[in-house]
């Protein structure tokens, strides 16, 4: 039915072959064909997406349809699922990923080594687009690699920095904590389920759930394995400690991973599990209210809820433009973690009548998409331009930047959710359903109160950005070299501005209720503003406004109109210290290092003692048995074979000498003998043909 | 007529003695003799049996086989001749050439 999903892949991976293989021919215009191929996937996408809304929310009718592939490997099919989740993500990720290569072109004009940057943006383009439209869970393990390992390469893509290639490992390494989790998540569907198709597991748990195969431990198990890959790949506590680092990369790299792909995987990953999280009997459509893991929910949610927390207070004392964004990108993911945990507690406990939460946090997603890959490019634009990251050589660049200064503003008022950008629809209902939630389970209320407090301190630290990159005084060095950016680089910038400040607002110009429509299959009878209306109370969409104002009027204060010194926070002892524990990341970092440093170096030690006690000994013992086995081999050669043969030529010589006594040189001893053979013989043919005929016998 | 057993026992005698000859005497000469010894017992055979039968072509080959005795009689003596000149006898116990 939507047979042509597959040139969305197809398409950039078709990139990846020609920039990878034939680069080198094509020069400078290498960008082009990753813009190219990524754009044509980003086309299909868009009316793949337009058709699935027709016939399916809006329609009424599809639900979910499978694509057909191939057969991999017997009984393992390559099939591709189209729904509204994966049709919403493929269009997204693609959209985000054109502009992104458009930018590049720009951002990348001087760097060599262009062929192997494009390729490798185009596999990862592919990684992602194949991960939002697996229909199961090995396809999506397998392009969730391919993503693991493009990031991998593209963090380290300047390797002769040392920072980079660490960074890149770190990464790497980091995430595959998460993936190993994610395997056995995947190892264990497999065993208890023997598919790994998202139809059949939902049919398998109404199934089977009950049966000694399946019982709410296991229910409760897979999702937060499944759970663990998210937190690896989305950088959330306690492995977020590689995404920071990852702005080692290049600036359109950092876009990319925080906007369209990799950090969103595991958004998407959470996303599909919710047939753990909630599960259906497809048969009646009922929640099967026994099965539903009540504990995993409430794990994810607390992990989004502490560290968005978390994250945010890190963004508020670090100086790096780029590492600033990376935390508020932590962030801005526990938020919609937390919002699919409320959204999974709502929907359950609800029977499938409040989508609330979920829809909120895929829309939280999607805004997100828009204007964090708006911040990155705007700040990889200001970086391009002052060469340097950290914050305190900027300031006053508003008039040599207008673009940019003007598209990263209604970034920051969409990432501090002033309404009516984008960012505010989506936050303020993920804490409203957070708080709805909090009637049923009261450890909501905390993660309520978390997220106003971080709602405060996003407004302050993008505001803090803003405000120490583009107003007061330039405080760096060569401010005559500063410049706007070049056209292919600001136009992705006003792109992606005019999608901050729509994408929040344009669900309301669809008919029937917004929360489904996108983003659940089943559509519901709601009026546009339900949602706001439905929220417990006015009060809380007002306190959300409240706290992005406050933190946005302190931010002014202390850093543009500098009424409030900045010192004066670390003036105390305590101040000073947070301040040093806040810029040192807790301490996680380097509590890792050692932990790694020295678990490698103990797992090295007990290593090399095996090495040289076991190894060596079995190799020393069974040279020396060897050995021994030769000096036995040795001596039965000398004595049984060489005697054997001696004794043989020794007894051929000795009789030898005896014979030769024969040979006497007289020749009339040898006529004699010649005398007594002819006798010899004459006198048996007289026998043979005479004697024995005449005594008769035969 | 003389029977046909006497020549042939005849025969037998002059083939021993000449056999008996070649094989104690040692010196080559008197062998060469006893090889010729030898030699006239079949020759001997040819004509009796040439007489007993009536058919004269034993008589023929009695008379061919004594050329051919006369020629290798030549043949040894020159042997014998080369014999003395390389030892300096004649004497068959000495000229042990085939030997190890």
């Amino acid at each position: 039915m939507f047979e042509y999903a597959w040139y969305i892949i197809l398409l950039p991976l078709a990139g990846f072959l020609i920039s990878g293989l034939a680069g080198r021919s094509l020069g400078r215009h290498v960008g082009w064909v990753a813009v190219g191929t990524i754009g044509g996937a980003f086309v299909v996408a868009l009316y793949l997406l337009i058709q699935v809304l027709q016939g399916g929310a809006i329609g009424g009718g599809l639900a979910a349809a499978t694509v057909a592939g191939f057969e991999w490997v017997p009984g393992v099919r390559m099939d591709l699922l189209v729904d509204n989740l994966s049709a919403l993500m493929l269009a997204l990720v693609s959209l985000l990923s054109t502009l992104i290569a458009l930018y590049s072109i720009g951002y990348m004009a001087e760097e060599d080594g262009k062929p192997r940057y494009f390729a490798e943006i185009c596999l990862f383009v592919a990684g992602m687009l194949g991960t939002v439209s697996a229909d199961n869970f090995l396809q999506l393990l397998i392009f969730w690699e391919i993503m693991g390992l493009c990031s991998y390469l593209l963090i380290g893509f300047w390797y002769q920095k040392p920072e980079a290639a660490s960074a890149a490992k770190k990464a790497f390494l980091v995430t595959r904590i998460g993936d190993v989790l994610f395997l056995f998540g995947v190892i264990a569907i497999f065993v208890v389920f023997g598919s790994l198709k998202f139809e059949d597991i939902q049919a398998g748990i109404a199934a089977k759930f009950g049966t000694p195969a399946l019982d709410l431990r296991m229910m409760t198990l897979i999702p937060l394995l499944l759970f663990g890959g998210a937190v690896g790949k989305s950088a959330q506590f306690p492995l977020h400690v590689w995404l920071p680092d990852a702005m080692e990369g290049p600036t359109p790299v950092s876009a990319l991973i925080h906007a369209a792909t990799m950090v969103k995987a595991g958004v998407y990953l959470v996303a599909r599990s919710f047939i753990f999280l909630v599960p259906v009997n497809p048969a009646n459509g009922q929640v099967i209210s026994a099965a539903v893991p009540w504990d995993a929910i409430l794990v994810i949610g607390i992990i989004g809820g502490f560290t968005a927390f978390f994250a945010a207070t890190m963004a508020l004392a670090n100086y790096d433009i780029k590492r600033v964004l990376a935390f508020s990108t932590i962030s801005q993911l526990a938020y919609m973690f937390l919002g699919l945990a409320a959204g999974a507690w709502l929907l359950a406990s609800s029977g499938i009548e409040e989508t609330g939460g979920y829809s909120a946090a895929l829309f939280h997603l999607t805004n997100h998409a828009f204007f964090k890959a708006l911040l990155f490019l705007a700040a990889g634009s200001v970086i391009h331009a002052v060469h340097t990251n950290d914050m305190r050589e900027m300031g006053g660049l508003r008039k040599h930047m207008p673009i940019t200064s003007m598209t990263m503003l209604l970034g920051c008022l969409a990432l501090a959710g002033i309404p009516p950008f984008s960012g505010f629809w989506s936050k303020d209902e993920i804490l409203g359903v957070t708080f709805q939630v909090g009637a049923s389970q009261s450890l909501f209320y905390i993660l309520y109160l978390l997220g106003i407090l971080t709602a405060f301190m996003t407004a302050f630290y993008t505001f803090r950005l803003w405000f120490m990159t583009f107003a007061g005084k330039f405080r760096g060095h060569h401010e005559d070299h500063v410049h706007e950016s070049p056209g292919v680089m600001t136009g992705p910038l006003a792109v992606l501005s005019v999608f901050t400040i729509a994408s929040g607002l344009f669900t309301f110009l669809l008919p029937g209720s917004w929360t489904n429509l996108i983003f659940y299959h089943e559509p519901l009878g709601e009026s546009p503003l339900s949602p706001f209306l439905r929220m417990p109370d006015a009060a809380l969409a007002g306190l959300s406004v409240a706290v992005a104002v406050a933190g946005l009027g302190l931010a002014y204060l202390v850093y543009s109109r500098q009424s409030i010194p900045a010192s004066r926070f670390t003036r105390s002892r305590a101040g000073a210290g947070i301040h040093r524990l806040l810029l040192n990341r807790y301490g996680m970092d380097s509590a890792y290092n050692k932990l790694a440093a020295y678990g490698v170096a103990g797992v090295a030690a007990g290593a090399d003692w095996f090495d040289r006690h076991i190894i060596d000994g079995a190799v020393n013992g069974v040279g020396r048995a060897t050995l021994a086995l030769g000096g036995l081999s040795d001596r039965f050669d000398r004595t049984v074979i060489d005697g054997a043969v001696n004794a043989f030529s020794l007894s051929t010589v000795r009789s030898s000498l005896t014979l030769r006594q024969r040979q006497t040189g007289r020749v009339q001893s040898y006529a004699g003998v010649v005398v007594l053979g002819l006798s010899l013989l004459i006198f048996l043919v007289f026998v043979w043909r005479f004697l024995l005929p005449a005594l008769g016998v035969k | 007529m003389i029977p046909l057993e006497w020549e042939l026992l005849l025969s037998a005698l002059l083939f021993v003695i000449g056999l008996y000859g070649v094989l104690v005497r040692t010196n080559a000469i008197v062998v060469l003799m006893s090889v010729e010894i030898m030699f006239n017992a079949p020759i001997l055979n040819l004509v009796a049996f040439s007489a007993y039968f009536g058919n004269p072509a034993g008589q023929v080959f009695a008379l061919v086989a004594i050329a051919l005795a006369a020629g290798e009689a030549a043949v040894g003596l020159a042997i014998f001749l080369v014999l003395y000149e390389s030892h300096g006898t004649v004497d068959l116990s000495k000229a042990r050439l085939l030997r190890w």
